[in-house]
């Protein structure tokens, strides 16, 4: 085996790479997918009540309303439009706050409280919204409330949704980049022929599939280490981040290479990849549904490289909570590297048959 | 000698042929029928109704809060008319979307919201208690019940605010992962109670319930999730052809048998025209079947559904006739039917999100189709509401099925 030969064939799929369009996909979807789960999905997981404000007078409920994690506020101008995006339930209530409403408040004027909520909003949203405003214009009367409430909170606040979609944005990365991308090359040369062109060099069939295989290591480290910067989680434990990211390129792009080998034509590939996907794809919704029994995330390959990326860089742990993850994942590496030597072997078996 | 033969009879011919080479694209069929089994099975695994409630635990029983309540006013020397109005004290009155689960003892209604124990209710109604570690079995027929949040109340609650007790304390027990929004309303809630048992009025006018809400009120009748997901699934299958029919164009295309198709009897035209009403008819077919499994369709509604979905199978057919034209091999006419699908499905996800959508998502060709068939299953939308949309969605599919096409045709002539 020759390391130059290796590494001249590594050069020049990078250097080809940019011209296919599964390569642009796989360097774009990262990016897309941060975009689409983070920004659209995350409120769709977490819906807040959405509360609209109309202030003519410089009301305190503004500011204690904006200052609260729980709501989503929005100031607007104009009664009008308020009104307008309550009833198409893109708020689910908006208040009026007239000039001198709070003086009023204070001077026992009792003035007509404008408050609306959408048809389409939730009966939970009203109340929230409904007595957490009462609550404030009391407070404004500067009345003292007849009791005194307590809050004890049990165990700990879980993760937002948009840290729990974190496995399923480097999954991606990993899968395009680690599996997609160098299965689909290997097979794109057996299709177009420079395979075999290239087997009658003095290159061999073994330093080919480990160029290839290189290939998916690169470029899915590269992706996944984007993909969890764009999402905050390439942190101070950077260098342990890159080594679970490393043993996870290594794993997945082994499986692009034993894909790639095993098809004979890109539909093929297609459908291997859609076929398995489901099947790679499971461990990361134990992530976003942790009330699921999580020992049923092992049986799935993957679980064993997401794990670590997430113990690591999201949770912020160290390699020793996840070295046997860790040395599984390399074991079930190695295992499909020496099932993808053997179908390597018939391959250039097959192949110098014709 | 032969007769000329007429175009029906070759259109046809060019449609057998199309189901055959359809039929053979392993790929595809299996992705397809992978689609329209899953699409039925994941549309009834999502729920068919929404829980708008918070479900609050409460500690004591309101009516034994009201008795003890009445006894310690009784010896306080209150008159019969004060302790009448005891009987009208309810806690969650007119608070709709709240629901009161009440337990026998604060150890307990703490132990459930911490998470020591569980709290079932048996089909006859009757709470029971589970406490997993000491090997508690699950009660049969009974239904778990998890309260959100909770509420202890002091004994002498309502005795205490009604006397001006100074030193009345309320506990809130809640799970650290409960919103900071619902901590914050039980807190008012509760401070709006002591409030109204004190006598101490609103410091504002509340206007009438009915003056309120804008738009049709829909609580207890919201766009369930499952009808939120119809739109998409429909539309994945539509977009399940677009791939399908796009690598049967270019698999065409790529090989020459188009070409091959030209030297007989049929014209470019009858080729588009039998790609356009195979396509057509492939996409429609298999949302209809979609459509049976998953419902929506009523008598009133029915024409209005079969004619958006016709506009959507055009639509995708166009999109696919271009895709199919452009891509050079496998992978690059994947590439090409992604770039011009997913776009397209932005609107329908956008569905699954309350409000209206983004003005650019308004915008994408897809939005009018979407926005009829969400109008239509969710919310009894009419043909007098849908015209507008309907007219836009018509012009985007004149744009889109002419360019497809158009680079279908020019591919074609010059191979």
């Amino acid at each position: 085996m020759s390391l130059s030969r290796i590494w001249k064939v590594l050069r020049k799929d990078l250097a080809l790479g940019p011209r296919s369009s599964i390569f642009l996909w796989a360097i774009v979807l990262p990016f897309a997918l941060t975009l689409i789960l983070q920004v659209a999905f995350g409120s769709l997981f977490d819906p807040k009540p959405r509360l609209g404000i109309v202030d003519d007078g410089d009301s305190s409920i503004t500011a204690a309303i904006g200052d609260m994690d729980g709501i989503e506020f929005t100031l607007l101008d104009d009664a009008g439009e308020m009104k307008a995006q309550v009833e198409a339930n893109d708020l689910d209530a908006g208040l009026i706050l007239p000039q001198g409403f709070d003086e009023a408040v204070r001077n026992g004027d009792r003035p007509a409280l404008q408050f609306f909520v959408g048809g389409e909003s939730y009966a939970s949203n009203r109340i929230i919204l409904t007595v957490t405003a009462i609550d404030l214009i009391r407070e404004i009367e500067g009345s003292e409330a007849p009791v005194t409430v307590d809050v004890v909170s049990f165990g700990e606040a879980g993760l937002p949704m948009s840290r729990r979609l974190i496995p399923v944005i480097v999954f991606y990365a990993l899968a395009m980049a680690g599996l997609f991308v160098p299965g689909s090359n290997l097979v794109e040369e057996k299709e177009q022929g420079t395979l075999m062109s290239l087997l009658v060099t003095p290159v061999k069939a073994s330093e080919v599939l480990i160029a290839k295989w290189l290939l998916g290591v690169v470029l899915s480290v590269v992706l996944a280490s984007a993909s969890l910067a764009l999402n905050g989680a390439f942190g101070a434990n950077w260098a342990q981040v890159l080594v679970v990211i490393l043993v996870a390129g290594a794993l997945s792009s082994v499986l692009g290479i034993l894909a790639g080998v095993y098809a004979k034509d890109s539909s093929i590939m297609f459908a291997i990849v859609k076929g398995s996907g489901i099947f790679l794809f499971a461990p990361t919704l134990f992530y976003i549904f942790p009330e699921w029994p999580q020992w049923i995330a092992k049986i799935f390959p993957l679980y064993w490289i997401i794990e670590p990326i997430w113990q690591v860089s999201v949770m912020g742990e160290g390699l020793g909570t996840v070295w046997v993850e860790l040395v599984v994942a390399l074991g079930i590496t190695a295992a499909l590297g020496a099932a993808a030597w053997w179908l390597a072997k018939r391959m250039q078996a097959q192949m110098a048959g014709q | 000698m032969s007769r000329p033969t007429s175009r029906p009879a070759i259109i046809r011919a060019l449609l057998k042929k199309e189901l055959t080479a359809y039929s053979r694209d392993l790929v595809f069929l299996g992705l397809t029928l992978v689609v329209l089994i899953a699409a039925p099975f994941l549309f009834h695994a999502l729920p068919d109704s929404v829980d708008e409630s918070i479900t609050l635990g409460v500690y004591p029983a309101i009516p034994e809060m009201i008795g003890d309540a009445r006894e310690a006013l009784a010896e306080m020397g209150a008159t019969e008319e004060q302790l009448a109005e005891l009987d009208d004290i309810d806690l969650a009155a007119g608070e709709e979307g709240l629901e009161l689960i009440e337990f026998e003892s604060e150890e307990r209604l703490r132990g459930v919201i911490e998470g020591s124990l569980e709290l079932w209710r048996t089909e006859s109604g009757e709470m029971v208690y589970r406490d997993k570690e000491a090997g508690d079995k699950k009660p049969e027929d009974a239904e778990r019940v998890e309260p959100d949040i909770g509420v202890a109340f002091p004994s002498d609650f309502i005795a205490g605010v009604a006397a001006g007790k100074d030193d009345l304390t309320v506990t809130v027990y809640s799970q650290a992962g409960i919103g900071e929004e619902i901590q914050t309303a039980m807190k008012s809630f509760v401070r709006e109670a002591a409030y109204q048992i004190a006598g101490r009025e609103l410091p504002v006018g509340m206007p009438d319930e009915d003056t309120i809400v804008l738009g049709d009120d829909r609580m207890g009748d919201q766009v369930t999730m499952q009808e939120r997901m119809r739109p998409l699934l429909l539309f994945m299958v539509l977009l399940m052809e677009t791939f399908s029919m796009a690598s049967l164009v270019s698999t065409e295309v790529l090989q020459r048998t188009v070409t091959a198709v030209l030297v007989t009897p049929a014209k470019v035209g009858d080729f588009l025209a039998a790609k356009t009403i195979f396509g057509t008819l492939m996409s429609l077919s298999q949302a209809l079947i979609i459509l049976v499994f998953i419902g929506g369709v009523t008598s009133a509604n029915w024409s209005l559904i079969l004619a958006v979905l016709v506009m959507g199978a055009i639509m995708f057919t166009g999109i696919a006739l271009f895709v199919g034209a452009a891509g050079k091999d496998f992978m690059g006419q994947l590439f090409y039917a992604m770039l011009f699908t997913i776009p397209l499905l932005i609107p329908a996800i956008s569905v699954m999100f309350p409000g209206s959508a983004a003005p650019w998502v308004k915008a994408l060709p897809s939005y009018p189709i979407i926005k009829v068939l969400v109008e239509t299953t969710a919310y009894g939308g009419t043909w007098g509401d849908a015209w507008g949309s309907l007219a836009y969605a018509a012009l985007w599919l004149v744009v889109l099925y002419f360019a497809g096409l158009f680079a279908l045709k020019r591919k074609v002539e010059t191979l």
